[in-house]
């Protein structure tokens, strides 16, 4: 808002032009940057964001959003078509985004330019002074400019800027309603120009240039995190215990490059997880899990090392490394019946279920014949009833204590040359074999009914990294300061102006007004004023010659 | 003492605040309907006792779960309860006069921490790992402290609304009398009827008064607030690699700071000051109990340490 400190009288209007095109432009862009447009931008920006919460999103929950389309299969597919599953990446929700920004930029320029203005130019005479609502008067034996120097001395120590109107025809005229200026021969006629000193001083600009340098902060804030998106990139991967891996792009096993993140740019480096740890409280919730994890370079030689825990991660390069999730890796060796190897000791890639710590995951034998498939669920510390809380038959310790392989076996084609999970079994062309699973503790073997030999040989975790690049980093640390640091005063100061003007006011007694407005905060401004009024009262007192 | 006899003091003082904060609005309450002296210094006493109560079961579950006492949401609820009403205490020292407002702020405290002893309750206990990170004192403080400070100014802001209805009543023209004139007795007699149709509420102060503790509130409760979730953002940048994630806890933390955003521009805003703003004020102090009680609790995300 071009905030101008005027008297509170009514404004000439300026003369009417005949409204064409370029007048309903000028209008429609005057309407655009106008705070009352920002406003109902917030307010609708802050309803479309409802709607986000309201649906599942694709970018939070593509499950859940899957269900939904599930549940209700007639109105799914409208609600796809509205953007409603990705609200926040939706063109409609782009658009409003975009609207506010563009009315922040249009109304930033002319707010500027208007807190330069005022900061270049003296803060203008008062005018009539009774027309004010904060005021005070009281009559001193000091000379107008004994009382005027007064003012200035206490203003100035209360950090006013403060401009001088001396004698002179004012053009304002005493009591004047409307405060128009009237026209100088006008005036002479009245009688001859009195003698008297007028001061006007003004506070408070810091709080339009701090709330200028929020709305820029705000802006650059954005600018920084689109920047960081745009030219850097996220992804998964996970690493077995005692493996390295290579940051290539095959490697990750999801990628989220930003829109102008070139591929070359990965940082050269490898990452070898050393060892993992996970460990729980007494009541099985979850304490800690860390990763150690050595950086090498790509000659294989050590760069760095850290453990590297949730709210700890470690940086390579510019990459941040995150832990985000951990699973088992149960070793599997599969013996014919001649004791020939059909699968050598395996480490097989189990999904772990965070609520009940068990893990699956499926083992192809293909070099079997007929093939055979199994279906691999790993407990950390397999429990059977009467141990079990609420009567269940078998449960799980989420501690390493008693790892057990329960494995389903299958027989007949894997349609290993399809492509599929390597989580899980393609059922459609397997017939179970035999009629019971088989139950292998650490170290134990156990034979199919079809005469195979299956060994839990040893057991392994791996840990899934997330990796992020962002390079808008240092762009987003500073705005958010500034923005910090602009919102605080903004709020606080308040911008006034006072005017003070002295008047012979019959022998060897002047009369003293001071009249102020304040744009905000106007309950303390009259506090202020009166304390002030009584500060310049005392100043004339100590006046050391009095003219009289 | 061993952290469950801690434990055990903490929820003792918990009641025990609860307890004091009921009288002291029965106290406040009384006040501001019959204007008996004595009165409001009773209630202010036992506020502060309260308080203190207050403020010691936070304290004692601290100590009792040997990390900062704002980890869930029963925990939540007791750290509102402080806020709130030791930002009304702060008010009540600068201007005395406001004290029988006492009762329209404590009354939503004893709800929230009411609701928190008895919906939300877990025993103290340490934090997972995704929260246990030292930006959780910095971010979660934050939070608690500046939603509870938004709250209380929307308390000022929903009475201003029921201020500015009286004023506007008593302002208005009044009703055409008999025909033939109105006689000065009539004229008296329908200020009458239109003071005692506004009952207690007249008394609350001016509505330019409540309208600039409303303000001055959410002055101080906006940069906490904006804060808190700036130190989110960096939180989450720290512990998953990205600022924001549109989750649902984010999202309705987004939409609270927007209307709040919007209250201050309308308050600079000709046809939004007043009326229109203190609307705002509400619609924000709803989205912050959605965001509280809806969010944390229905909703799931990666926010979701409710239970
Ligand atoms: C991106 C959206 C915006 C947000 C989040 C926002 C936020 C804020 C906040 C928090 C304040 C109060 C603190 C301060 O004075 O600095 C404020 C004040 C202000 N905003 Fe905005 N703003 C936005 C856009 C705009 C736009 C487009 C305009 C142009 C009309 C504008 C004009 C103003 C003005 C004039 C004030 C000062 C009000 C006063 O002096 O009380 N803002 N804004």
């Amino acid at each position: 808002m071009a905030v101008e400190l005027r008297p509170p009288a009514a404004r000439p209007e300026p003369p009417s032009r005949r409204p064409g095109l370029g007048h309903t432009l000028r209008q429609a862009w005057r309407e655009y940057r106008s705070m009352r447009t920002a406003l109902v931008l917030l307010v609708v920006l802050a309803a479309a964001s409802i709607l986000g919460s309201l649906f599942p999103q694709e970018g939070i929950s593509p499950r859940r959003v899957d269900q939904y389309f599930g549940d209700h299969p007639a109105l799914a597919p409208v609600l796809d078509r509205l953007g409603l599953f990705d609200v926040f990446g939706s063109a409609w929700y782009m658009a409003i985004y975009l609207a506010l920004l563009g009315a922040l930029v249009a109304c930033l320029v002319p707010r500027s330019r208007a807190l330069v203005r005022v900061l270049r130019s003296r803060p203008p005479r008062g005018g009539s002074l009774d027309r004010y609502r904060t005021r005070a008067v009281f009559d001193t034996s000091a000379s107008p400019e004994q009382a005027i120097r007064a003012a200035r001395t206490v203003l100035r120590r209360h950090h006013y800027r403060v401009a001088d109107h001396p004698d002179g025809p004012d053009p304002w005229g005493p009591g004047d309603p409307e405060g128009v200026p009237r026209l100088v021969g006008e005036l002479s006629r009245g009688g001859p120009p009195v003698s008297r000193g007028e001061l006007a001083a003004e506070k408070g600009y810091l709080r339009e240039a701090s709330s200028l340098l929020f709305h820029v902060s705000l802006l650059v804030l954005l600018v920084g995190l689109a920047y960081g998106k745009g030219y850097g990139y996220r992804g998964q991967a996970a690493i077995v215990e005692g493996q390295t891996w290579a940051n290539a792009r095959v490697a990750y096993d999801t990628f989220t490059p930003g829109r102008f993140f070139g591929l070359t740019r990965l940082a050269p480096f490898q990452l070898r997880l050393d060892d993992f740890t996970n460990s729980f409280h007494d009541n099985n919730t979850p304490k800690e899990f860390v990763s150690r994890l050595t950086a090498l370079d790509l000659d294989g030689h050590p760069t760095q090392s850290q453990r590297v825990a949730p709210n700890r991660p470690m940086t390579v390069d510019g990459v941040r490394i995150f832990q985000s999730d951990y699973g088992y890796v149960p070793v599997v060796r599969v013996l014919g019946k001649d004791g020939t190897e059909l699968l050598a000791p395996q480490e097989v890639l189990t999904l772990r279920d965070p609520a009940s710590e068990w893990s699956t995951g499926a083992v192809k034998v293909t070099r079997a014949h007929p093939q055979v498939g199994l279906e691999l669920t790993m407990f950390t510390g397999l429990r059977t009833a009467p141990d079990c809380p609420g009567g269940a038959p078998f449960c799980n310790d989420p501690r390493l204590v008693r790892p057990v392989l329960v494995v389903l076996p299958y027989q007949g084609d894997l349609q290993a040359d399809r492509a599929q999970s390597v989580f899980t079994l393609d059922r459609t062309r397997l017939k179970p074999l035999g009629d019971r699973p088989l139950l292998l503790g650490l170290g134990q073997s156990g034979e199919l009914a079809n005469g195979l030999e299956v060994s839990f040989t040893g057991l392994k975790q791996y840990s899934v990294f997330t990796l992020a690049r962002d390079p808008g980093v240092p762009i987003v640390a500073a705005a958010a300061a500034l923005l910090l640091g602009g919102l605080i005063p903004s709020l606080y100061l308040t911008r006034r102006r006072i005017w003070v003007r002295a008047t012979p006011a019959g022998p060897g007694t002047t009369r003293v007004e001071l009249a102020g407005l304040a744009l905000q905060g106007k309950p303390a401004f009259e506090g202020e004023l009166a304390r002030l009024a009584q500060q310049v009262e005392r100043g004339t007192l100590d006046a050391p010659d009095r003219s009289t | 003492m061993s952290p469950a006899e801690l434990a055990t003091l903490s929820d003792t003082l918990a009641w025990l605040a609860v307890v004091s904060y009921v009288v002291a609005a029965a106290l406040f309450g009384l006040e501001f309907s019959f204007r008996v002296g004595w009165l409001g210094p009773a209630g202010l006493a036992v506020t502060v006792a309260g308080l203190a109560a207050n403020l010691g079961a936070a304290v004692a579950r601290g100590l009792a779960a040997g990390r900062v006492p704002w980890g869930n949401m029963y925990e939540f609820s007791i750290i509102v309860g402080i806020v709130t009403v030791a930002g009304f205490l702060v008010w009540v020292y600068r201007r005395p006069e406001i004290r029988p407002l006492g009762v329209f702020v404590l009354l939503p405290a004893v709800l929230a921490m009411a609701l928190g002893g008895l919906v939300f309750r877990v025993p103290a206990g340490p934090l997972v790992p995704a929260l246990n990170s030292r930006w959780i004192v910095i971010h979660v403080a934050a939070a608690i402290t500046g939603s509870s400070v938004l709250c209380l100014a929307a308390v000022f802001s929903i009475l201003y609304l029921v201020k500015d209805r009286v004023e506007r009543r008593q302002r208005a023209p009044a009703p055409p009398l008999v025909a033939g004139g109105a006689k000065t007795a009539d004229r008296v007699e329908v200020d009458q009827a239109v003071a005692r149709h506004a009952g207690i509420w007249d008394r609350l102060p001016s509505a330019d008064t409540l309208d600039e503790l409303a303000y001055r509130t959410t002055a101080f409760g906006f940069p906490i607030w904006t804060f808190a979730i700036i130190a989110g953002a960096i939180w989450a940048q720290a512990a998953w690699g990205r600022y924001w994630g549109w989750d649902p806890k984010e999202t309705w933390s987004f939409i609270s700071w927007t209307i709040f955003a919007a209250y201050l521009h309308a308050r600079a805003t000709a046809g939004w000051r007043g009326r229109r703003a203190a609307w705002l004020a509400v619609v924000g102090l709803a989205a912050l109990a959605f965001n509280f009680y809806a969010v944390n609790t229905v909703i799931v995300g990666l926010h979701s340490y409710g239970q």
